[in-house]
């Protein structure tokens, strides 16, 4: 026996670990190192060996030989089961978790380098659906978790470094985050009324203690254009085909002359650019004995796919985090994040959106025509998409101040408390302008008296305030247990100004302000808002685990909060949560290709409270104004606004997970499988359709919000990693992960359906929620090829109530319920935006200083409802109308064209498409230098990489873009000409030094 | 402690804690009037209703609703006849908001605030006993959650009771003249009470109401005294006239959408009438909605002054004036007729986007010309005095630059029906008037009696109602 000494170093940064644990093997004989890494472990025998581990590191055993000094290094491991992942007021080792959670760590990041964040888990973790608002720059993301368990706002509660985040994760810098943990079941109950839709917990970078000061730089440039056109008419077909729709209703056609017309104008290319975007960003982090730090600052400069910087976003943002142990006992730690972006955006959504207007323009309409007063009729929406974007002027800035002030006290042995005061503050401000314009006769865009300034000022503040405190203990070397009691309070509050006025000079932007409009009276308008809501919670925890196998936590929180009534404002949320790691039982056999089993469950109820403010109050917020006779200014007074329900309560989500995790082959394959089953129940639901007479459809009126309803989600998750060196050179890492949800709405209390979405004009809303339906399914019409003759259409019901008596070519409805007439009865479920299951691929090789990487993500089942075209007889048609019924048996899927009467518009199976897809969403390409040669220039990492996002996408969708989405439970999957997502190209270089 | 979270709104005013002042009164009043804008759908679906217009609109789909009351095919499920429901039962609510509360304080003037109050429920429910015929009412105050599946659709003899107790509280309550123009005065009321009581078929009580509004001399036909034109009584020069009895008023100083029609304050039955894409002097352009047809054109002689007055012939009025227009729905039945609902269709203004939503043309609800002939109708039905109203109807006959009428007994009566239709072409009456008199199914393709008497209580209300309030027959 003897006494070794030896330093434990990162073997990456060569920096000395503190706190690493070394053990001679199978023995209780152990050290830790000091300060510099150094260690000095006594009585080891000769023929031992010894085990070093660190938490985020790979641990490794070395046998003892001769020698008495060790100098080991070890290698940094991000998937280790020591990971340490943060699950809400505290942490806790990967190993040992027992709730069902995903994460993505710095590295994934790395290797996709995401203009937001939110795309980061796009098809990196299971469970989670991250969809793009649009393809415009700067546009937010969906995420859902697990499914739509709400018809209110269903995306998760973002926890950035302990506190609540409220500025959307676009307006944080993805280079900044070091992990995000989602946690998907009743783990997150801890949080309450506001953790049913999933938590995402972010966890930023900080400075290590004791390391070297550590520059980065990145950055990438790139162009952007769209990833797919939409097949139009040229002006050739459209005009044959506009004739004979007039000719098919017995009515002149509309166009003599077709020569010259050729191909006319192609609108999409007329209005698709290809844009640039530029990313820099640069970090400084360090450390010393007591104090770390890191700062950065990034810029982001994007332009968009359509109309280019009239569609502009800029992000700037910067950090500060430091983190000082004062005393041996008392630490402190702060973060801070600002954040300024910018935003110029186009009528990008829906009816008069931008590229609606190029779908429907005209083909035969020269791209110079502004004024449409002498072109042929196209309605009176539909104007030229790039006099509009030359009319846009606008500009949105917000500007974000959010951070958290930290500090722990560990007052006792096995005891320590910590305080945290998080922050958001942001100011939001508006200026639009638009200009007196004439777009031709009776243009809904017109504005041919009057220009208008409109600016808007709103500031929104909110503060976190955290007290817990911590006891954990381990007794007699098998009972680890950690408590922890806390509280939190919440307050937001804030307030909007808004003006508007007319007559700014020279009809120009440059002077598009209130202070130099000269409209007055009523061509000048004021208006305001504030807000003030709260919340205070305690809760509690309880962490044991038994010989460090058997894992059990349970955990409650009481919430009460401002936006729900005195009857109910005080909510209880209990979870619990159990585990087993089978592999470290005695009887499972050694030397086994199976590392390590754990089998888990949870099971809690968590809440939901995201409703408006004051649901409870009859508040009179309703629109009272009414012009005077005298002179026709207008009066205002008041009136009832929402209706209030003063029994309102929260939404409980029951949560069932059942989880396995599974290592193997030497922690090389990694698998996770997890069944979930998610009840929500009381479920919240605003504007409550309710009878008439209770006065709701007034002006500013709505129905209440009351707890209506419950939605079941289940389904199973699979995640599969692998890493591997196949060979000095050759590294590789693949993931696959999928998901399945089936969704069911179970309950709905005081109406037999609600219903949303909006399809064409003037109809019914195409979307509903309804017992023992998927929620915000597609009701409509079924349809049954099309009638080829006019024994076809005497043999079937009449289709009158639809609108039209069908003649042959138009489509045939199916008579659903079988009472021999088509009416508004005969709709059914005709799909659902719900998809049946989601799976995300990625695969990564390095080879030698090269390193490929490439993500992919599917959704399969989910269906997708055109609405792009515009039911007019004029405007301009996709190209499948080519295969329009022209004659028996020419066509038995696309009806005649024709501007008779006819029911063909009517929302029905006809527009709702399969928007199943397999995106390609990145490939890159990296070279890093070797070292030897950049240190000469004094750089210790240097990487450079060609890389593609939004590469391909597989579908049979007819869209822009399959990935299309509202966000809206009821009336998602609703196709209005989305923005698609823009293929882009960049080229970028990360530095370290 | 949860003190914390007990915190009141900040500036909002909760309508528990409401009506502490005058000013608290007419605030909510104003609430009341502002309802009336949405009104606008019971004219135009009212016009389409009858036999004077085609729907009209983009195509002989645009606007369903509308399309199927044309063709009198419509079923409960249509979501225009519900607007028409929600919009007066909205009216119906912030009335009975106030009349709820009326005894909280005590005030100087507040009679007169009460009165129009009275006077605006009665108005609603006129509107929606005529389109449904037998309603749920609360003659106490405003409806409760729940309610709907306990009280029942009031007989129509009940809830004209009701209408007329509110009508004759209103007279008591209302001074003669408006406190200020547009708003509701004392013989505004006593109109509204006649044609109430002529519904009905109370023909003394009607006449007496009536007389009384004629006898005050505060209105007289525009276009027989002073520097008035005739040709401007639908122009904006002649809005809140000396025939205005009681007038909807609208403007188009602020902007509107199609996600809240009942909020615009602009009359959407204006710019949805208006011609399709025209471009040209006096109009604008609007959705081509509420078509006349060549019977109705051609039911004036071509000498009466109202027939330009009431429609435009759009092809006259573009050989000479180069104006140039669109044609939308060319369905026989429901599209184009060459002819437009000129009272009501816009007019050259300064109006806000979206301008087709916002006209700011006032609505002449009840017109000195309409009180005339139903005064006369009264007269003569009622066999009370042929000679005054034979006087009644050539006064209205004598502004249209039409001779006098020597006629009395049923034939004065099918004059007096003939007059109220080119009268009122155009405004939203004729539909009620041939309901009310039996003549709807002679006239009205389409039309089956008893059925189509009444408009059919909303699918979602019945659903609502859980089964307590049963549909209308025939439907």
């Amino acid at each position: 026996q003897k006494s070794i000494t030896g330093t434990v170093t990162d073997a990456v940064s060569q920096e000395p670990l503190l706190g690493a644990t070394i053990v001679v093997e199978n023995t209780t004989n152990g050290t830790t190192t000091d300060f510099d890494g150094k260690f000095t472990l006594n009585n080891v025998p000769d023929t031992a060996a010894i085990v070093v581990s660190y938490v985020g590191y790979k641990s490794t055993t070395i046998p003892i030989g001769l020698a008495t000094n060790y100098p080991i290094a070890l290698e940094p491991d991000v998937e280790s089961l020591e990971d340490i992942v943060v699950i809400g007021y505290g942490r806790e080792s990967r190993r040992n978790i027992t709730g069902a959670i995903s994460k993505v760590d710095s590295e994934s990041i790395e290797r996709l380098e995401p203009q937001n964040a939110a795309q980061a888990l796009q098809g990196t973790a299971s469970g989670i659906n991250v969809t793009q608002q649009g393809g415009s720059p700067g546009s937010e993301s969906n995420i859902r978790i697990r499914g739509i368990a709400t018809n209110l706002d269903a995306s998760p509660l973002i926890i950035l470094d302990g506190f609540e985040y409220r500025g959307g994760l676009n307006s944080i810098n993805p280079q900044d985050i070091e992990s995000i943990t989602v946690l998907k079941d009743a783990q997150a109950a801890i949080y309450g009324s506001t953790g049913s839709n999933g938590v995402i917990l972010i966890t930023t970078k900080s400075g290590k203690r004791n390391q070297e000061t550590e520059f980065n730089y990145q950055t990438y440039v790139g162009v952007q254009q769209t990833s797919r056109k939409i097949p139009l008419l040229n002006a050739t077909e459209y005009a044959l085909l506009l004739n004979e729709s007039y000719t098919n209703a017995g009515q002149v056609s509309p166009i003599d002359n077709f020569s010259g017309l050729g191909k006319g104008t192609d609108w999409q290319n007329e209005v698709f650019d290809t844009a640039p975007i530029m990313n820099h960003n640069l970090s400084i982090r360090g450390g010393s004995e007591n104090i770390s730090y890191s700062i950065s600052g990034s810029l982001l400069d994007q332009e968009g796919i359509v109309g280019s910087e009239k569609s502009e976003f800029s992000r700037k943002t910067a950090s500060l985090s430091l983190d000082a142990s004062i005393t041996e006992i008392f630490s402190i730690n702060t973060k801070l994040f600002y954040a300024a972006s910018k935003n110029k955006s186009l009528n990008d959504f829906g009816l008069g959106s931008v590229l609606f207007n190029a779908l429907n323009m005209a083909p035969t309409i020269g791209p110079e025509v502004d004024n449409l007063t002498n072109e042929i009729d196209l309605g009176n929406e539909v104007v030229n998409p790039l006099t509009q974007i030359r009319n846009t002027f606008n500009d949105s800035k917000t500007n974000r101040l959010s951070g958290t002030f930290q500090s722990k006290l560990e007052y006792a042995k096995n005891l320590d408390l910590q305080g945290r005061i998080g922050f958001n503050t942001a100011l939001t401000q508006n200026r639009d302008f638009f200009p007196v314009f004439d777009y031709g006769t009776g243009k809904v865009f017109n504005r041919l008296e009057d220009n208008l300034v409109s600016l808007g000022k709103i500031n929104d503040n909110d503060y976190t305030f955290d007290l817990f405190n911590t006891y954990q203990n381990n007794f007699n070397d098998r009972h680890n247990l950690t408590l922890m009691l806390g509280m939190t309070v919440f307050q937001t509050k804030g307030e909007g100004l808004f003006g508007s006025a007319t007559g700014v000079p020279s009809n120009l932007y440059t002077f598009a302000d209130l202070s130099l409009a000269t409209g007055s009276g009523d061509n000048r308008n004021a208006n305001s808002y504030a807000y003030d809501v709260r919340r205070l919670s305690y809760f509690g925890r309880v962490q044991y685990s038994l010989d460090n196998r058997y894992l059990f936590s349970a955990m409650l929180r009481r919430d009460a909060s401002t936006r729900f009534g005195p009857n109910n404002r005080v909510g209880y949320f209990p979870s619990v949560t159990a585990g087993w790691i089978v592999s470290d039982e005695n009887f499972f056999p050694e030397n086994n290709f199976i590392d390590f089993i754990k089998i888990r469950a949870s099971y809690g109820i968590i809440g939901n409270d995201r409703i408006g403010d004051f649901r409870y109050l009859s508040l009179l917020t309703g629109e009272a104004t009414y012009p005077s006779g005298v002179d026709g200014s207008l009066i205002n007074g008041v009136a009832i606004g929402p209706l209030s329900n003063p029994n309102i309560k929260w939404e409980e989500a029951k949560k069932l997970d059942v989880g396995v995790d599974f290592r193997l082959f030497k922690n090389k394959l990694n698998f996770v499988f997890d069944y979930y089953l998610n009840d929500t129940k009381d479920l919240l639901v605003s504007n409550i359709p309710i009878s008439g007479i209770f006065g709701t459809y007034a002006p500013g009126g709505s129905g209440p919000t009351i707890n209506a309803g419950s939605v079941r989600n289940q389904g199973i998750e699979i995640e599969f990693s692998y890493n591997d060196n196949l060979s000095e050179n050759l590294k590789i890492n693949a993931g696959f992960n999928l998901s399945t949800i089936q969704n069911t709405v179970t309950e709905i209390n005081g109406t037999d359906f609600i219903e949303g979405g909006q399809f064409g004009v003037g109809q019914p809303a195409p979307s509903r929620m309804e017992v023992g339906k998927p929620i915000g399914y597609f009701y409509g019409y079924q349809t049954n090829g099309i009638f080829q003759n006019i024994a076809e259409v005497n043999a079937h019901p009449s289709q009158i109530l639809l609108g039209a008596e069908a003649q042959p070519g138009d489509i045939r409805y199916v008579d659903a319920n079988g009472d021999g007439v088509i009416d508004s009865n005969d709709r059914v479920n005709i799909g659902d935006p719900i998809p049946d299951f989601t799976f995300g691929i990625n695969l990564g090789f390095s080879y030698k200083n090269f390193d490929f990487n490439t993500y992919a993500f599917a959704s399969v089942g989910n269906d997708i409802v055109r609405n792009y075209e515009r039911a007019q007889d004029n405007v301009n048609k996709l190209n499948y109308r080519l295969d329009r019924w022209t004659g028996e048996g020419t066509s038995n899927s696309v009806p005649r064209v024709t501007t008779a009467p006819s029911a063909n518009n009517i929302f029905s199976d006809f527009f709702v498409e399969d928007g199943s897809f397999l995106r390609i969403q990145t490939v890159s390409l990296g070279y890093n230098f070797q070292e030897n040669i950049i240190s000469k220039i004094k750089l210790k990492k240097l990487r450079v990489y060609a890389k593609v996002d939004n590469l391909y996408t597989f579908t049979e969708y007819s869209g822009f873009d399959p990935t299309a989405s509202t966000g809206a439970p009821i009336g998602a999957g609703i196709d209005f000409g989305f923005y698609p997502i823009p293929r882009i190209y960049s080229f970028g270089v990360n530095a370290q030094f | 402690s949860d003190d914390f979270v007990d915190v009141t709104p900040p500036y909002s005013i909760n309508s528990e804690t409401f009506f502490n002042s005058e000013e608290d009164f007419q605030n909510a009043l104003i609430g009341s009037y502002d309802v009336l804008q949405a009104t606008y759908v019971n004219v135009i679906m009212g016009e389409i209703a009858s036999d004077n217009v085609n729907a009209g609109g983009e195509s002989p789909t645009d606007v369903i609703g509308w399309q199927q009351v044309d063709r009198m095919i419509h079923t409960p499920v249509n979501s225009n006849i519900r607007d028409l429901w929600n919009f007066n039962f909205a009216g119906l609510q912030r009335a009975a908001f106030i009349i709820e509360n009326k005894d909280n304080i005590e005030f100087e003037g507040k009679d007169q605030i009460i009165g129009e109050v009275l006077f605006l429920r009665a108005y609603f429910n006129f509107e929606l006993v005529k389109w449904f015929g037998p309603i749920p009412i609360k003659p106490d105050g405003k409806f409760e959650l729940g309610e709907e599946v306990t009280t029942p659709r009031s007989p129509v003899e009940e809830v004209y009771a009701y209408i007329e107790s509110d009508l004759i509280q209103a007279i008591e309550n209302l001074a003669i003249n408006s406190v200020e123009i547009g708003r509701v005065n004392q013989m505004a009321a006593r109109a509204l009470l006649g044609k109430v009581y002529l519904y009905q078929e109370k023909f003394d009580l009607a006449a007496d109401q009536l007389n009384t509004v004629i006898n005050s001399g505060n209105y007289h036909l525009y276009g027989t005294q002073g520097d008035e034109n005739y040709a401007d009584l639908f122009e904006f020069i002649a809005e809140n006239g000396p025939e205005s009895v009681f007038e909807i008023q609208y403007t188009g100083v602020e902007g509107a959408g199609f996600g809240c029609l009942q909020c615009s304050e602009g009359n959407v039955m204006v710019g949805f009438s208006g011609v399709r894409g025209y471009t040209g002097p006096v109009y604008e352009s609007g959705f081509g909605f509420c078509l006349p047809r060549q019977e109705a054109y051609d039911a004036y002689t071509s000498n009466d002054l109202r027939r330009d007055v009431s429609i435009l012939d759009i092809e006259d009025w573009a050989a000479e004036t180069n104006a140039t227009y669109n044609i939308g729905n060319q369905d026989p039945v429901t599209g184009h007729t060459g002819y437009y609902n000129r009272k009501y269709i816009p007019r050259n203004n300064d109006n806000q986007p979206d301008p087709n939503l916002t006209q700011p043309n006032n609505y002449r609800a009840i017109r000195y010309a309409d009180v005339l002939l139903m005064a006369a109708e009264s007269l003569n039905r009622g066999n009370i005095n042929d000679n005054l109203a034979r006087t009644y109807v050539n006064q209205v006959r004598n502004r249209a630059g039409l001779s006098d009428v020597q006629d009395s007994g049923s034939q004065l009566l099918d004059i007096i029906y003939n007059e109220r239709r080119l009268e009122l072409m155009g405004e939203g009456h004729r539909f009620f008037d041939l309901v009310r008199t039996g003549r709807a199914q002679q006239f009205i393709d389409g039309f089956t009696a008893p059925k189509n008497n009444l408009f059919p209580i909303p699918e979602e209300e019945i659903q609502f109602s859980q089964g307590n309030w049963t549909q209308n027959p025939g439907y």
